[in-house]
């Protein structure tokens, strides 16, 4: 019964939802600030169940060894509130302070290794080795050629004219563009995915019309 | 009005219409377009297939229900081939709406009413087995089965909680949890979902941190592919393979090409790509969500590369390339 009244809701507020389709109307209002709460909710009743509780409630309320540490975190946690006082919303810069502060030290070298060297040293890769076949020596140079060209589209420092410059920076607008027009087809197959999941939740879950 | 000017300033709200009857009669007329899987997915299914009940995966629910359309049916195929491999699997969420994606995802592959089920035997159920000392697989299943119970005859095997199954659910600053559980997996997550505690479960005993993980895949429509690769792969060596949206593949495939990653499923293309080495290789009967859906895909895309057609040919032989405004609406 309740799951049967849980579809029954879902598929309301799914056509409520793309009842914007024709024009805006009230019930896509309200399921979108729906959506809205209801997700903000479950954010917080999750983060208190998996979070709050296990981790700081408990191991203060039973008294663990050490457990006097956890107000550490606890007081900058409470810190972040003080924002909605203006009187005293400067003390909320002293969380931000310290999470910047770790998430720059602990994230700094690991970062510029998984995304700036290792991908520099993907692109050192021979254009041409005996026994390689052709498809893969074009990937190759097109690859190396493509980079370096989207490099020179975003070096400022010269004018972009001349055969290095204003050809390699018009190679690399063509190179950005195909990347563009990549990202662009993969956002419609991506949007189209997500009516046909509604779509196969209303006719499927919902009506079974479908299988 | 000329008839190349009516025709770009058509009604949208018809566009709307001919897409959703797109999207809906593929249904009643299946095509069974062919789907061929891509190098990027059979490097994942290949990796998995490497692995038995001796390793153990990490299977991240890193999305909100917005793009469950696409995430849930690689997150859903990839349990599928764990489960049927017996290989244990930590589940987890980068986002709290992730952790009741999760919960779904098992629901589907456990529901009796669906084809290729996994039987679910809850923590308490198999105690007394546990009670006895045994704790692999093959000996866990066997004890099982010597206590009277059978397999129902559409199920395709058992999932014991504790041993194949870990729900670890949400935790937030996940790339600080990634690092933690280098260490130790049960420092971050002490339990799981349910409370049982980690240390009891056989299968953390196996595999104690993400050092003794042998992959780790993340179902993302978030960040968390970067978090993984940075914190996971780069720190630890990790494996890491993504199911990803469409609109983030084409940022992703970099890490394909540097070898960062074992592969990527990207879209309900990749999804389904991923259903087909499943049903071709026996693990499951029937395709997924992804695969019927990709017809309807297919006959959508067609629709929109025709109406891209038309209205170029309609905006230059209206001559409109050489005018500065059209009229009406636009």
């Amino acid at each position: 019964m309740t799951e049967t009244i849980g579809l029954w809701v879902a598929a309301l507020f799914t056509i409520g939802i793309y009842s914007f389709l024709y024009k805006e109307n009230p019930l896509y209002r309200l399921s979108e600030h729906l959506v809205v709460g209801i997700s903000t909710g479950f954010g917080i009743a999750v983060t208190y169940a998996q979070v709050l509780k296990p981790k700081l409630i408990e191991p203060i309320l039973s008294g663990e060894p050490n457990a006097w540490l956890l107000f550490v975190p606890a007081i900058l946690g409470i810190l972040y509130i003080t924002r909605f006082f203006p009187s005293v919303g400067w003390l909320s810069r002293y969380p931000m302070a310290f999470l910047m502060g770790a998430g720059m030290g602990i994230g700094f070298p690991l970062q510029m290794k998984a995304q700036v060297l290792r991908q520099l040293e993907a692109s050192l890769i021979p254009l041409y080795e005996t026994g390689m076949s052709w498809d893969i020596a074009l990937g190759n140079v097109v690859m190396v050629l493509g980079t370096l060209a989207a490099l020179i589209y975003f070096f400022f420092s010269k004018p972009h004219k001349g055969p290095f410059f204003g050809t390699g920076s018009k190679i690399g607008i063509w190179v950005i563009m195909v990347g563009f027009g990549a990202t662009f087809g993969f956002t419609v197959m991506g949007r189209i995915s997500l009516l046909i999941g509604r779509i196969q939740f209303l006719l499927g879950d919902w009506l079974h019309i479908i299988k | 009005m000329n008839i190349w000017e009516k025709m770009l300033n058509v009604d949208r709200r018809w566009i709307f219409l001919l897409i959703g009857i797109a999207c809906i009669v593929p249904f009643f007329i299946p095509l069974g377009l062919p789907i061929l899987p891509s190098a990027e997915v059979i490097g994942i299914y290949d990796h998995i297939e490497g692995l038995g009940p001796d390793n153990a995966i990490f299977v991240g629910f890193d999305f909100d229900p917005g793009t469950a359309a696409e995430n849930m049916p690689m997150g859903v195929a990839v349990l599928r081939h764990a489960f049927a491999r017996n290989i244990p699997v930590f589940v987890t969420a980068y986002t709290p709406l992730g952790q009741g994606m999760a919960a779904m995802a098992v629901e589907e592959l456990t529901n009796e009413s669906s084809a290729d089920y996994f039987e679910y035997v809850n923590w308490e159920d198999w105690a007394a087995i546990r009670e006895q000392g045994i704790t692999d697989r093959a000996g866990i299943e066997e004890a099982w089965t010597a206590e009277g119970n059978s397999l129902p005859e559409n199920a395709r095997g058992w999932i014991f909680e504790g041993r194949d199954i870990a729900l670890l659910g949400y935790l937030p600053y996940f790339h600080l949890v990634i690092l933690g559980m280098s260490s130790s997996i049960a420092s971050q997550f002490p339990t799981d979902i349910g409370g049982t505690p980690l240390e009891e479960m056989p299968m953390y005993q196996e595999h104690k941190s993400l050092r003794e993980i042998d992959l780790a895949v993340t179902n993302a429509g978030s960040s968390a592919c970067v978090a993984w690769i940075t914190y996971g792969r780069e720190k630890i060596g990790l494996p890491v393979a993504f199911g990803v949206t469409a609109v983030m593949a084409t940022d992703y495939y970099i890490y394909i090409q540097s070898g960062q990653t074992v592969g990527q499923m990207g879209g309900l293309r990749g999804a389904a790509e991923y259903e087909v080495l499943l049903h071709d290789n026996g693990y499951s009967k029937e395709y997924g969500k992804a695969f019927v859906g990709m017809d309807v895909q297919n006959i959508a895309h067609l629709l929109i590369i025709f109406l891209v057609v038309i209205g170029n040919i309609a905006f230059f032989a209206g001559g409109f390339n050489k005018k500065t405004k059209l009229k009406g609406r636009r």
